[in-house]
Formats: structure tokens, C-alpha cells, sequence
């Protein structure tokens, strides 16, 4: 039930989250379905899980965290699910661990949806302000302060800002303030944290043209079909059927449509001599190559002027068109971002094979934002500065629709757990792509917009996507995060795949067990008839399970060796300057970001295995 | 543990020298010099003052130098304080600075602790006790490479090209839609193959180390009065400042250590080889055969007026054109025999033992050469590993071999990768250790990604 907004000192919220991206909405409605009293605050209703860049969620990694999302309760995978126009099941001539789940969404449907899901949501206000400030109190934050000069309270508050903090847009030599092309930027708030000792760093992002696709000549394109069995996100053999079209709301209509339903295609082209002549001609008038900006842009996502820069010998360079939903003609152009000026950026889209005449609808823009050290955070993305204030998203300097999901969705969890004196969620490196993601922000930081890689995650061979959910279940269980009946289904599910796992171990055909068979073939072909008719999830995983047996213990075991380190606590008063053997520099950095264990302060970079012998000799001794 | 620690030992020989010289480190070091030298303490200055106890009395006159924190060997304060090298002064002073807070250092803690303050890696410090210990120019040429880092530079080389060869794979698995040239493993399997092959000599290099800790062992073997004795005086004669013999039960059959340009000479004389009925003999000639097993070069000592006489196949066998110098002694008399048949493949000398000094010093030339050519993997900026690189080494060649073979077999390139990081990890532990970061670097460098 709504009960109404509340405002002033005397009406406080459990939990205020400010900002309604894909970080906002998970830590919104992880709260709210926690049972806490939740404000979100957006500067722009009309603007809810924005898709800012290309109109994909998933893809290597990302794809893992959604379904990890989904195994903790969040909303990504079913709203993707359900307004994805395209899926496709990425890496799937490789191993099942880095086989990851890909989907083209329709932008404003996944907005929609997402919106009214909140709408729906009870103990759950939303509401249309700019947050200009937050309220502190003796090392607390109590609330926040607005441009409509109305004052919100709350026992804590998630910041999901992403890059509207003193945003400046680039195109070429044209500069816009703002933190999305037709949106606003705050200067307020970045003072808000500077005033309290939280650093903040630039860094830069950017998107490319948007076109019109009437104007695209598919003649010479390839078309890139999506898979004809879809591969989802959400786990629907432990949901209810009906989930797909939301748990808690079963009478309500949402946008959507039944997964997998009516897919579109994307096209692929490439660039040509020409494009590179015009590049190559117009550099010098690049916000990025003139020095117009400062901020440090992500390796994985060059522009088009990097392109050709650093890798010259390259010929061309290929793009992929993809549509943006079912109910406009506007079109992405993946692979062509660009700091290039508009009229440059026009002769530059024309030189690429079918986009000869083509109709521009925006033209691509680079952006700078500050975001705040993640290394001032802890595990928990609580801030070590300021208490029951947490951060989630592109402000904690990640990029990547998928990755500002699972921080908002641990930052919700963890600020209803911190004013519930309950202990923390904090996911181990050895169970969860969220776990990485979260232990590198914290403990490493980041130079560049953080994006997620399979090979940033040591036991990613244990993170095949159709175990996201068994992998997590004792977590979702502890901070009750799914409902009874869903908790009971995994369990059931879990149970299952193990006594399969067992069977096929014990039980013979063809000279051999059904697990030997298996391990040569890797292939569904050897199950047993009776496994055939189970589950598509409970086949997946007990396949892998058993086929890989060899290398999944042999992770296992890795695990268990690291396991002592990472369970040994370091307590929070330690003062490591007056520790003998301890290096200065390790000394210095291991008081700055104060690591929750040994194992944190193992990969704190210049850290080194002397430091952490040195550490243990310590805790022994005291 | 605490910062407070600060321990002291005796760094040169114990007893009577000239000049003893006594460390301190840790934090105290700054304090007590202050209070030793009375007045401002100026860093990395000798200064030659009165060493006066904490009840005043003087105990000698002595230079002491000061170095802060971050600017010493340990990293941490250190004082050095030369003394005169009269053990009772020695005593004394060590007694003194005990009572003022000092304790007495464990073996090699100075080393350890610039180890755990980062000033030096972990082969580093192992060659600082191969410098302390190393007996011959050679092999303080490379305890002396070893302490400047020349092992570490050849982990992070290796290490390098291991990264290169994940990130080729890693590519194809983390953009999976990028427009990358078609995967190929013919690359990444040819460079796993060159890397096995550096790793297994760089393994081999440990073979070296007796042979540059103790010395090449020589056995110098012949016929009774051939002149075996006169070989090893000879050559002991012109080297007799260097000589060390070697007391014991179990060395008493080294003759001798003699330094042939550079290289140190375990001189081992064997009891004559001939057939015998006496039971002593026969002992002393089944010990030769045992050495003989151990030994890594020979010299055949023929008496020119006798035959050619027939040899124990247990040495014949291990005898080669490489490791034999055949020596025709006594050619200065008549009725020769011609020996260039024996063993030809070996290089024959002709000498006279008996004051015959050009024959020593083509000897001596022709011998050093074929050392050389036999140890020239030991050439100019070679490194020698000891047991416990071998160990890490070793694991991180099966990781490879492993890995080469899974690609060989075309197995998920996700399952090589866990082969290659096992072996970047033990590279990595020969010295310290290696961030994923540094991965992802190389693979941006080497792909263009990013569509």
C-alpha cells in the first residue's frame, strides 16, 4: 500500500534513493520488498532505466550478473526478458561457464515497465525533484535537500547519480552542461560530498549517432539473427509462470510481451577508406584528441578516433546497427562512438556501407562526469566517510547498465540491513560476478569506467549462468530476499541436480557410467531419457556439473586454500603504521582503505604475499 | 613485533682483526644514535667520536654512521658502528646496546627484513648469501647479477610473454562479437612450446650451482707413477696463495682447490688404477670409481715410456671428448709411446711434468677453453636458480606442458587459461607477485576492441 509522501525532520524515510537508473531502481525496490519505507528521487520521471547507450543488456559477464540479479530478488532479468526484442546466447561454441545471455531491448518499453513496477510497488514513493544536497548530521547523513527546496529525511540514502555529477557533454568543440543529451546536470551535490571529505575524480564515457532506419540500405548488410530457442535471464523454473509478468502484481497488466516473442534483427557493416580519411583529417578537432577533455575514457569502449589511431593497420573497423524498440525507427550504431564535431561526425556516418543517405537523429557526444573513489567505500557500499550514506552505479566510477544493477541492488539490501542493525551482504570473489565487481571497486578502485570481464573473475569456471541461482541461495535465504515458495523451489531444484549428479556417477550404460560418458561427449546426448524430461536449468547445470567434475573441484580446492585468508577479520582500530616488517607504502594504503580481511588486503595493489605474512604474524600475536 | 624492535649483530668475522664492524636496525636506531653521538645526527656522515656506554665508560673510539628510514639496506633506521676488532670491545659494545633496548639479530634478519620492507625481492635476497658464500670470480659474477635483480627481470619477461599468450585467448572469450582476426592456436602453442624450453634451462641452471658454490670436481686419474702427484703439485705450486685445503673425513680426497680464470678447481686425486691383490688398494680403487661417478671432468695423466693402459669401464664410460684432457707426461725421455690413439676424440697434451712451465700453461689454456665451451649457457648475464626457484619452476612448466597439450587437442580455451595463470602464479612467486590488470592491459594493446 501507498501510504503517501513524507517530508520534513519529523517524517523520515527508511531509505531515500536518489537517482531512478538501473542502479536506483534495484536499490528502490530491494528495499521496499525488504519491508523498509523507500523514497526514490529522480530528476526526471520520464527518464526511469534509461538505457543511455546501446539499447543491450547482457553479453559476456553481464549477462552472469543479471541472472545473478535475479537470483537475489532484483528486476533486471525479468523486465529484460519481458521488453527484449532480440535474444542471442553469446560464446556458445566455448565452455558452458563463459556461454552468457545477451538480449536487444526495446528502450522505452524496458523504461515503461520498469516505471510502473515501481508504481505497483508497495512502501514505495516516488517522486520528480533534483537533489541538490544532502543532509549531515554529527557523521550521519539524515536526508537530503532539494531544488524545489523540499527537504526529504531518511536513516539512510543510497546515491545512484550516475554521470549527472558536474556533467559536461562534448561534441567536438561544442560543450553542453549536462549528464545525458536533453537532460540536466547538479553541481550541488558533488559540493555536498567534497564538504565532507568524500574525493571525487573525472572520468569519461560517450556515445555514438543515433539514426533514422528508414534511411539505412540493408541491400549489402548482414543481418544477425536472434537465437530461435532464447536463451532468458530470469529463473522461471523456480518463479511462477506467471512471474514473467510480475511477482507481486499477478491481477496487474504490465507492458511486456511472452519472451522470446517476435524478434527483431540486428545488422552488421563496416567502415571504409573514407571513414578513415575523414577521422584521420578531422583528429585535431576531436574533444578527446584536442585536449578538450580530461577525464580518462574505458580501453574496452574506444572511439572510433582511438580506432584508427592505435591500431592503424586495421583496415576497417565493423559496426552493428541495432533497432531501439519496436515503436521507433531510431537505430544504435554500435562500435562508432566518437568526440568528433557534428558536420565531421555527418561525412564520417555517409562513408560507411548502407548509411550512404542516411538521416541523422542525434549525433554521437562524449561525456565527463565526476564519480567518487570506490575505494572510500566499504564492502558494503556503505561510505567509510559518512554513515548510512551508500553508493551504487556509475558515480562509483563502473559503466555498464548491468553492473549499476547489482551495486544498487546490494547498496538497497545493505542500507535496510545497516538501520536493522543486521549484517552486511557482502558476496565472496568465489561466488559471484557481483562479488568480484564490488571486492575490485573497493579494494583496487578503478582508472577507467569499470567494466565487468569473465577474466577478471579467478574462479569463473564456477560461475556458469544457470547456477547463479543455487550459487546464491543461501544468501537470498539469510536476507530473505525471494519469497517462501521460490526459496522452496530452489531447494527442490538444488536437491535434484545433486542426486542427478550422484546417479549418473554410480549408474552404467554402454560399458561405462553415464558421468565417464559425459565427461568425453560434454553433450545432453548421453543423459539418460528420464534426465531429457527434466528442466532446462536442472539439465544445464548437471551436465556441467558432471562433465567438468575434474576442474570444478579443482577450483574448489583453490578456494579452500585462499579460504583462510579470507575469513580471518582485521579489525577496524588496527593501526598499521606500528607494525614491524609492515612497508611504509602497504602501511599507508592498507589505514586508507582499511580492508574488512586478510583476504581484502591481499589484493590491495602494492600489497605484496610479504605484507600479508607479515599481517598474520601480527593478528597471531595479538 | 612492533616498530620498537630493533635488533644488532656483529657483521664481520668474530675475533681479532683490525676493524670490527657491528649494524643496528630498527627504530631505536635513531635514538640511540643521538644518544651515542651526542649531538645532531647527520644522516649518512662518518663520524668519529668516543663510544661511551649508557654509564659513561668509555669503550673505544669508534665511526659511526647514521641512515634514516627508506635510505638504509633494511628500509628501516640503521646505525653502523666500526670498532677495533678486539672481541672484549665487541663484547662490550653488543652488551651495551642490548641495554638500551637492542636484541641480538637472528641469522640473516637484516636481508629478511629489507625483503619484508619491499627494498629488495625474494631472489635477491637469496643472492646476497650466494655473493657471502660465493668461492670463485664466476660465481660471485652471478651472485652479483642475481642481488641486482637478473632473476626477477627474467620471471617478469617470461611472465610478460605468458600474458600475452592469456590475453590472446582471453580476447575471444570476453568479446565474443568483436571483429577479431579468426582465433588461431598455432601461435599461443609455438610460443608455449619456446617458453617450456627456456623454463627447462633456466631449471638445468641449478646444476651449476655446486659447480660455483664448491668448484668443478676434477678427477685426475692414471696408472700408478705416472705422475699424478706432480700434476697436482704443479698446479697447486703456481697458485699456492689461493689454495684451500680441505680437511675431513669426508673430503680428504680433494687435493686441492685451485682458481683456473675464474672458475674454482676441486682437485681430486684418486688412488692409482691397476690390478691389484691387496685388499687396501683395491678400496682405495673402488672409491676412485665412485668419484668418478660424481665427477665432472677428467684428466688422464699417461706415462709416455709405458703402453697405453686399459681403464675401468666404470670411467671410461663417463670420459668424452668434453669433459677429458689426456696428459703425456714424462715425453721429455726416450723409448716413447705413441699414445694419439688412446681416446682420440680427447684433447692430448704432451708435457713434461717436471718443470715443464709452457706445457702447464697450454694446460692451463686448453683446459679453461673447454670449460668454457662446456659452461657457456653460463655466459655473461645467465642466471643459476637454486632449489626453491626449481620448485616453482618446475610446477609452472607442468602447467605449460599442460597447457600445450590441451591445445594441441583443441580443448575450451577457457580450461588453457587456467593452465597459463598456474604458471604465471609460480613465475610470480619466484619474486613477488602479478596483477590481472596487467593482463587486460596487454590485451587492449594487442586487440582493438570495442564495438
Amino acid at each position: 500500500m501507498k501510504k503517501g509522501l513524507m517530508f520534513g525532520p519529523n517524517q523520515p524515510y527508511d531509505v531515500i534513493v536518489c537517482g531512478a537508473g538501473h542502479a536506483g531502481c534495484e536499490a528502490a525496490l530491494a528495499a521496499a520488498r525488504m519491508g523498509a519505507r523507500v523514497l526514490m528521487l529522480t530528476g526526471n520521471l520520464d527518464t526511469i532505466a534509461q538505457m543511455s547507450c546501446n539499447p543491450a543488456i547482457g553479453g559476456q559477464a553481464k549477462g552472469h550478473m543479471v541472472r545473478e540479479i535475479d537470483a537475489l530478488g532484483g528486476e533486471m532479468a525479468v523486465n529484460t526478458d519481458t521488453t527484449a526484442i532480440q535474444f542471442r546466447l553469446l560464446n556458445a561454441s566455448k565452455g558452458p561457464a563463459v556461454q552468457a545471455p545477451r538480449a536487444q531491448c526495446d528502450k522505452k518499453a524496458y523504461q515503461f515497465r520498469m516505471k510502473h513496477v515501481l508504481e505497483l510497488q508497495d512502501n514505495l514513493d516516488i517522486f520528480q525533484a533534483i537533489v541538490e544536497g544532502l543532509i549531515y548530521k554529527s557523521g550521519r547523513v539524515v536526508g537530503v535537500k532539494t531544488k524545489l527546496d523540499v527537504d526529504f529525511y531518511a536513516h539512510a540514502v543510497v546515491v545512484t547519480t550516475g554521470t549527472f555529477l558536474r556533467s559536461l557533454m562534448h561534441v567536438g568543440q561544442n560543450k553542453n552542461e549536462g549528464g545525458r543529451m536533453g537532460d540536466f546536470t547538479s553541481k550541488g551535490l558533488s559540493a555536498s560530498f567534497e564538504e565532507v571529505g568524500i574525493e571525487l575524480q573525472r572520468l569519461k564515457t560517450g556515445t555514438p549517432a543515433r539514426i533514422l532506419g528508414s534511411s539505412i540500405d540493408f541491400t549489402h548488410l548482414e543481418e544477425q539473427k536472434g537465437d530461435e530457442d532464447p536463451t532468458l535471464f530470469a529463473f522461471y523454473d523456480t518463479r511462477a509462470n506467471s512471474d514473467a509478468f510480475h511477482v507481486e502484481h499477478r491481477d496487474q497488466e504490465l507492458l511486456g510481451w511472452r519472451p522470446g516473442e517476435r524478434q527483431v534483427s540486428c545488422w552488421t557493416t563496416y567502415t571504409s577508406d573514407k571513414t578513415r580519411s575523414v577521422v584521420q583529417d578531422n583528429l585535431h578537432r576531436s574533444a578527446m584528441y584536442s585536449g578538450e577533455i580530461e577525464g580518462t575514457g574505458p580501453r574496452y569502449c574506444p572511439s572510433i578516433e582511438d580506432k584508427f589511431v592505435r591500431f592503424s593497420d586495421k583496415d576497417r573497423h565493423m559496426l552493428f546497427l541495432e533497432p531501439e524498440g519496436r515503436n521507433t525507427d531510431e537505430w544504435y550504431i554500435n562500435g562508432l562512438s566518437t568526440s568528433l564535431p557534428f558536420s565531421v561526425q555527418l561525412d564520417m556516418l555517409r562513408s560507411i556501407a548502407g548509411l550512404e543517405s542516411v538521416h541523422m537523429l542525434r549525433p554521437a557526444y562524449a561525456v565527463e562526469y565526476d564519480f567518487a573513489l570506490p575505494t572510500q567505500l566499504f564492502p558494503s557500499l556503505e561510505s567509510k566517510k559518512v554513515e548510512n550514506l551508500f553508493f551504487a552505479g556509475q558515480i562509483n566510477g563502473t559503466s555498464g547498465y548491468e553492473e549499476a544493477a547489482g551495486q544498487g541492488l546490494l547498496a538497497g539490501v545493505n542500507a535496510v540491513r545497516k538501520i536493522r542493525s543486521q549484517p552486511e551482504l557482502v558476496l565472496g570473489r568465489h561466488e559471484a560476478y557481483l562479488g568480484v565487481l564490488i571486492d575490485d571497486l573497493v579494494t583496487k578502485g578503478t582508472q577507467e569506467p569499470y567494466r565487468m570481464f569473465s577474466s577478471r573473475a579467478e574462479h569463473r569456471l564456477l560461475f556458469n549462468h544457470p547456477s547463479a541461482e543455487l550459487r546464491l541461495l543461501h544468501h537470498a535465504e539469510r536476507c530473505d530476499l525471494v519469497d517462501a515458495s521460490r526459496l522452496k523451489n530452489i531447494h527442490a531444484k538444488g536437491d535434484k541436480i545433486s542426486q542427478w549428479c550422484q546417479r549418473l556417477e554410480s549408474e552404467r550404460t554402454r560399458g561405462d557410467t553415464y558421468a565417464m560418458h559425459l565427461r568425453r561427449s560434454r553433450s545432453e546426448s548421453d543423459f539418460p531419457q528420464e534426465l531429457v524430461d527434466e528442466a532446462r536449468e536442472v539439465r544445464a547445470e548437471v551436465l556441467y556439473r558432471v562433465a567438468f567434475k575434474g576442474y570444478i573441484e579443482r577450483e574448489m580446492k583453490a578456494i579452500d586454500r585462499f579460504k583462510h585468508i579470507e575469513t580471518i577479520k582485521l579489525p577496524s582500530d588496527i593501526d598499521y603504521s606500528l607494525i614491524k616488517g609492515l612497508r611504509h607504502e602497504s602501511a599507508e594504503k592498507l589505514s586508507h582503505l582499511q580492508p574488512r580481511t586478510l583476504g581484502q588486503a591481499s589484493r590491495i595493489s602494492g600489497v605484496n604475499p610479504a605484507d600479508i605474512s607479515v599481517l598474520m604474524v601480527y593478528l597471531r600475536a595479538n | 613485533m612492533t616498530k620498537s624492535d630493533t635488533f644488532v649483530a656483529l657483521s664481520t668475522p668474530a675475533g681479532e682483526s683490525a676493524i670490527a664492524l657491528i649494524r643496528l636496525s630498527g627504530a631505536f636506531c635513531t635514538v640511540i644514535s643521538e644518544q651515542l653521538l651526542t649531538k645532531d645526527v647527520k644522516p649518512r656522515y662518518a663520524h668519529y667520536i668516543a663510544y661511551r656506554s649508557v654509564s659513561g665508560q668509555w669503550l673505544d673510539d669508534c665511526v659511526m654512521t647514521y641512515f634514516q628510514p627508506g635510505a638504509s639496506f633494511t628500509g628501516d633506521a640503521m646505525l653502523e658502528i666500526a670498532s677495533h676488532g678486539n672481541p672484549l670491545i665487541i663484547h662490550n659494545i653488543l652488551k651495551d646496546l642490548q641495554a638500551r633496548g637492542c636484541r641480538l639479530a637472528e641469522p640473516g634478519e637484516f636481508s629478511k627484513t629489507a625483503f619484508l620492507n619491499g627494498r629488495i625481492d625474494l631472489s635477491q635476497a637469496e643472492a646476497i648469501s650466494d655473493l657471502i658464500r660465493a668461492r670463485s670470480d664466476r660465481a660471485l659474477a652471478v651472485a652479483e647479477r642475481q642481488m641486482h635483480g637478473a632473476i626477477g627481470r627474467k620471471m617478469s619477461e617470461l611472465t610478460n610473454r605468458l600474458l600475452v599468450i592469456v590475453a590472446s585467448f582471453e580476447a575471444y572469450i570476453d568479446f565474443p562479437e568483436e571483429d577479431l582476426p579468426d582465433e588461431n592456436q598455432a601461435g599461443p602453442i609455438q610460443e608455449i612450446k619456446l617458453l617450456i624450453k627456456e623454463l627447462s634451462n633456466i631449471i638445468d641452471t641449478n646444476e651449476f650451482r655446486s659447480v660455483l658454490s664448491a668448484g668443478i670436481k676434477t678427477l685426475i686419474v692414471g696408472e700408478p707413477n705416472a705422475g699424478k702427484s706432480s700434476l697436482i703439485n704443479a698446479l697447486t705450486g703456481s697458485d699456492r696463495s689461493i689454495v684451500s685445503q680441505q680437511p675431513g673425513t669426508t673430503r680428504d680426497y680433494i687435493a686441492a682447490t685451485i682458481m683456473l680464470n675464474g672458475w674454482a678447481i676441486e682437485l681430486i686425486d684418486t688412488a692409482g688404477l691397476h690390478a691389484t691383490s691387496d685388499s687396501i688398494e683395491q678400496l682405495g680403487i673402488e672409491r676412485t670409481l665412485e668419484q668418478a661417478n660424481n665427477a665432472d671432468f677428467f684428466l688422464l695423466v699417461l706415462d709416455a715410456v709405458k703402453p697405453s693402459p686399459s681403464l675401468p669401464s666404470a670411467i671410461i664410460d663417463r670420459m668424452h671428448e668434453n669433459n677429458t684432457i689426456v696428459l703425456e707426461n714424462k715425453c721429455d725421455l726416450p723409448h716413447l709411446h705413441p699414445h694419439a690413439d688412446f681416446y682420440p676424440q680427447c684433447l692430448h697434451q704432451q708435457m713434461c711434468l717436471s718443470g715443464d712451465i709452457k706445457g702447464l700453461t697450454q694446460l692451463r689454456s686448453q683446459w679453461s677453453q673447454l670449460i668454457e665451451k662446456n659452461l657457456s649457457s653460463l655466459s655473461h648475464d645467465a642466471i643459476v636458480v637454486n632449489a626453491r626457484h626449481v620448485k616453482a619452476l618446475s610446477a609452472a612448466r607442468s602447467a605449460l606442458e599442460l597447457a600445450r597439450q590441451q591445445a594441441n587437442e583443441s580443448e575450451l580455451s577457457e580450461l588453457i587459461v587456467c593452465e597459463l595463470r598456474v604458471a604465471i602464479e609460480q613465475l610470480g612467486a619466484v619474486v613477488g607477485t602479478i596483477d590481472n590488470e596487467q593482463m587486460l592491459d596487454c590485451l587492449f594493446n594487442q586487440f582493438c576492441i570495442g564495438k
